[in-house]
């Protein structure tokens, strides 16, 4: 059986998302560079695999994936022994809630914040600013609420660590470390630090600090 | 106790989603109507169900949950021998439906967002829509509903030859569009799209909520 490989770009944090579930479960796979400054995601060779000409994609012995959510999802099913996504039916619903946690209410509005930094980065494009402050403040007061959450229970879907909580991880940083310090290290929100801090002190977010590889052993 | 559904009276976003999948699951349920007005939805009592004080929510038998795409799915899991399947077990299959399902929030609801946010809810507060916004946002639209096109050409349904949840969260927003005269979804330079979403409009459990709305089954 081939060794699963990985398309995307090393900083990518759809890209990450996808390497952190992969060394969680254990599972070896190959990194393979997709060069975005080049657009070689437009490719028609890559929008054959991926018709939204978006990175990150699979290739499991054949089986092409895309949407990092939905490859972690995959990978955990997969990989039952790594317990991402917990089997007892209240437990799997909690899950299932905090995993649209992640996408509806930290995502959705982290997305515009980190999509106008990437203009400025990559396009040299300044953008209004009111929106985005407003943006940053809807974002904080969902983490007031992730706070009350915390509170009670360890991890984002109940005392066990999930894929709800490794799906937060790339983007929460990228906004700590490049958009605006203290989002999620603010000792006005102590459980949601201290969440935050347990995530980044994981093997599988310290494997990929300089960026994703592959990984052939564990 | 029966399931309780907390929503207000509206057809629309993730209500109608979770109103759809009990109609799907023919599930037994009493409609709690929350008036949002009058901020019923930002209740204590409320918000012992959803800290972040969002609609809907469920409470079967004292397992309260929020989020309506996992609502969905627990609702799947719960009438598991009933109505529609909406994630299936078989695991490629599974995957290929959350892939789907996150392209559905990742990439197809920000733009639409957008456009409803101008088209629909300001002119429903009585404001002016940035035409502007709304013409960027239908674009984005456009250019995914082509790839759209090209998986539609494959088979009936998004994942695959089933109606399934990837299906089932399109009803969320794209339905208002029709209602303010644009016709993105059924346009015929995109004929797959538009035999697929004519076939969502027409089925039978939707187009019944569409007429009656939310109502008890008990």
């Amino acid at each position: 059986m081939a060794i699963l490989k990985l398309y995307g770009w090393p900083e990518s944090t759809a890209t990450w998302r996808v390497a952190i579930v992969l060394h969680e479960a254990k599972v070896p796979f190959e990194f393979v560079n997709v060069n975005i400054l080049n657009a070689d995601y437009k490719t028609p060779e890559y929008l054959e695999k991926q018709p939204f000409g978006q990175i990150p994609y699979i290739d499991d012995d054949g089986f092409i994936l895309f949407e990092s959510r939905a490859i972690g999802r995959y990978i955990a099913a997969e990989h039952p022994e790594s317990k991402l996504i917990p089997t007892d039916p209240k437990k799997h619903a909690l899950f299932e809630q905090a995993a649209s946690i992640e996408f509806a209410n930290f995502d959705f509005n982290a997305d515009p914040l980190i999509k106008a930094l990437a203009r400025k980065r990559f396009l040299g494009q300044d953008s209004d600013q009111a929106p985005l402050d407003a943006k940053m403040e809807t974002l904080e007061g969902r983490l007031d609420v992730y706070e009350k959450i915390l509170a009670k229970q360890r991890y984002i879907a109940g005392d066990e660590i999930t894929l709800a909580d490794l799906f937060h991880l790339p983007r929460a940083q990228f906004i700590e470390t490049y958009i605006k310090s203290g989002v999620m290290t603010s000792s006005s929100r102590p459980h949601v630090a201290r969440w935050y801090d347990e995530l980044l002190s994981r093997p599988s977010w310290k494997a990929f600090e300089g960026g994703v590889k592959g990984i052939l052993e564990y | 106790m029966v399931l309780k559904f907390y929503a207000p009276q509206f057809v629309g976003g993730g209500i109608a989603i979770v109103a759809l999948a009990l109609a799907e699951k023919q599930a037994a349920f009493e409609f709690v109507p929350i008036n949002m007005a009058v901020k019923e939805h930002k209740t204590a009592e409320y918000m012992a169900m959803n800290p972040f004080g969002q609609v809907p929510a469920i409470n079967d038998d004292g397992f309260a949950m929020y989020e309506s795409r996992a609502i969905c799915r627990y609702l799947d899991e719960r009438f598991a021998d009933q109505g529609a399947t909406l994630v299936p077990k078989a695991m490629k299959e599974r995957a290929v439906v959350e892939q789907a399902i996150s392209v559905e929030s990742m990439t197809f609801s920000p733009p639409l967002s957008k456009v409803v946010g101008e088209l629909v809810v300001k002119v429903r507060r009585g404001l002016t829509p940035d035409q502007a916004l709304a013409d960027e946002g239908l674009k984005e639209i456009s250019d995914k509903l082509d790839v759209y096109e090209v998986i539609l050409a494959k088979h009936n349904y998004l994942a695959g030859d089933n109606f399934t949840l990837a299906d089932l969260v399109h009803y969320a927003y794209a339905p208002m569009l029709a209602e303010k005269g644009v016709d993105i979804m059924t346009v015929k330079e995109r004929p797959n799209v538009a035999r697929w979403w004519n076939e969502l409009m027409s089925r039978p459990t939707w187009v019944k909520l569409k007429a009656e709305g939310m109502k008890s089954t008990v």
